[in-house]
């Protein structure tokens, strides 16, 4: 799925500075791109963009050729994006199986949700969503409720549940906030894989930036760099000057 | 202290206000040096001014009510003789067979009225829950009539719904089943749409954002996330059920209640203690019943 934008800011009322800044950036089909930058530099509010979570204020934006801003060309576009969040997105209460499926639900019939409302796994996703925890290490806890898992297993469950659905467009921000290096690696690792998918990942790793074969960063709502190969002079331009601890 | 000098000021007072010299008087620094303005002998003068005002309003209100509802240890020590006459006749509660057996039948009625109610009062109460809760996102000429119908529900009394039903279908356990209904339909909606909107948003815009409809996001978002604490309430609901069931009877809404108000009316005080005392077993049953299902769910209760 191509992702257009075109001159894309967006301000937010509680804020001085716009979020993102005349922001043009095409990202082709199966592309897969990171975004780089500081904490605050709009790499979430972009991603969130994309989504349809932060209508732009100006500018043009198309996922797919389709408007984010259309309710039902939206709907087309989520149905299609599997996304990663930084942070714990995952619903308590469910087990670690329930929520790595909760991705599918638009084409779920009567029987799977018949399953999920059972805390089982629909018998059409059970043998991927067995071979997708085993690569991300997690099959011995899928039967556990998300809230006695660890942050770095959450995140893992969170990315099954991202990937399950076979999307065309793989959006994940900061997905390996609080991972050892080992599993963050086996994240990146499974992003990486998705071939013939658009991946659009944010973070603020370095080292994860340079597996990925095009990096755009971003500092204080701008488009700083874009390119291939991101060299130790372009990395330090990018982080200079941000303070330590905003 | 004066940390250049290493000595203490002669006033304390002097180091509470700013060095710089620019007129305006600014909070010290220290927490432990005297605010401007008079002093911590003044600001002391000030909040005990307050506690003592405060006092008095309190000690106002509470001898306005006393006054106005009538209430006085003279009226309870002039009245004591009847009260004795009548706890006195409660002594010692009646056990023929008879009567035992016709107050089993009202606790196994009042127990039938307060499961029926629950039960209609949750799903009618389950239902207002999800269409008034804001993140459930219900169209606004769904949620707003919902809530109207809630408040109603709960606003009247339910011996005000039982009064308006036994008129309906006349005398008996029917009538309370419907009035305990409504009234616990109102409150749940209340209650458990509050617990709805208090769920965590993370989880439920994780779902929304997988292209799932409003009905998948709360189904799969956020009654999960709030299951507990629903089933906590329609648990407790249960309590006020058998509570509100021995009120209502005295309108003739049927079960242990109605019984109890023939007594009373008859002057049947032995009656009256064994209906007391079975409605009281009925009552610690149900809550140990509740209390035990709800540890098992997690919830702190002692």
């Amino acid at each position: 799925m191509e992702i257009r934008l075109t001159g894309v800011s967006v301000t937010f009322p509680d804020r001085e500075h716009p979020a993102l800044d005349d922001v043009s950036l095409t990202v082709e089909e199966a592309e897969h791109v990171v975004l780089l930058g500081p904490s605050g530099s709009g790499k979430t509010t972009l991603l969130r963009c994309v989504l349809g979570a932060v209508k732009p204020t100006s500018g043009t934006l198309t996922v797919g050729g389709k408007n984010p801003a259309k309710a039902a060309e939206l709907r087309a576009i989520r149905r299609c994006t599997g996304v990663v969040r930084q942070g714990n997105d995952l619903v308590h209460g469910l087990r670690a199986q329930t929520n790595a499926v909760l991705g599918t639900s638009p084409s779920w019939g009567l029987r799977d949700w018949a399953a999920v409302l059972r805390g089982r796994v629909p018998a059409r996703y059970a043998e991927r969503v067995r071979t997708l925890a085993e690569t991300q290490g997690i099959q011995p806890f899928l039967k556990s409720q998300v809230e006695s898992l660890s942050g770095g297993q959450r995140q893992r469950v969170a990315l099954v549940r991202a990937v399950l659905p076979e999307p065309r467009l793989l959006l994940a921000d900061e997905p390996t906030s609080g991972l050892d290096p080992v599993t963050a690696q086996a994240a990146v690792h499974t992003l990486r894989e998705a071939s013939g998918v658009t991946v659009v990942i944010s973070t603020h790793d370095l080292s994860i930036a340079r597996q990925f074969p095009r990096v755009v960063a971003l500092r204080d709502g701008r488009v700083c760099f874009d390119g291939p190969e991101l060299s130790e002079r372009d990395a330090r331009d990018i982080y200079e000057g941000v303070e330590v601890g905003t | 202290m004066n940390p250049r000098t290493g000595s203490f000021p002669a006033n304390p007072s002097q180091d509470a206000v700013d060095e710089r010299d620019d007129g305006k008087e600014r909070l010290p620094t220290d927490l432990n040096q005297e605010p401007p303005g008079g002093g911590r002998a003044a600001v002391r003068y000030r909040r005990s001014k307050t506690r003592w005002l405060v006092l008095v309003i309190a000690i106002a209100a509470v001898v306005w009510s006393l006054d106005g509802t009538g209430v006085s240890f003279a009226s309870l020590i002039e009245g004591w003789d009847n009260a004795r006459e009548i706890l006195a006749g409660l002594f010692p509660p009646q056990t023929d067979e008879e009567l035992l057996r016709s107050v089993g039948k009202a606790v196994v009625e009042t127990l039938q009225i307060s499961i029926a109610a629950l039960f209609f009062g949750t799903v009618m109460g389950l239902l207002l829950a999800l269409l008034m809760a804001g993140n459930i996102g219900a169209p606004k000429w769904i949620s707003l009539p919902a809530r109207w119908v809630a408040t109603v529900f709960r606003s009247v009394p339910e011996l005000l719904w039982a009064l308006v039903f036994v008129a309906a279908v006349g005398l008996g356990p029917a009538a309370g089943v419907y009035a305990i209904s409504l009234h616990a339909a109102g409150l749940l909606a209340k209650l458990v749409s509050e617990q709805l909107e208090a769920v965590d948003v993370a989880p439920v815009e994780a779902v929304r954002l997988t292209g799932a409809t409003r009905l998948a996001t709360a189904v799969l978002a956020i009654v999960p996330q709030a299951r507990n604490n629903i089933a906590s309430l329609v648990l407790y609901q249960w309590e006020c059920n058998i509570r509100s069931s021995a009120i209502i009877g005295f309108v003739g809404a049927g079960g242990i209640g109605q019984a109890l108000g023939i007594s009373m009316r008859l002057f049947r005080y032995e009656e009256l203690a064994t209906l007391m005392i079975a409605l009281l077993l009925l009552v610690l049953v149900v809550d140990q019943i509740s209390r035990f299902l709800r540890r098992r769910m997690g919830a702190a209760t002692r």
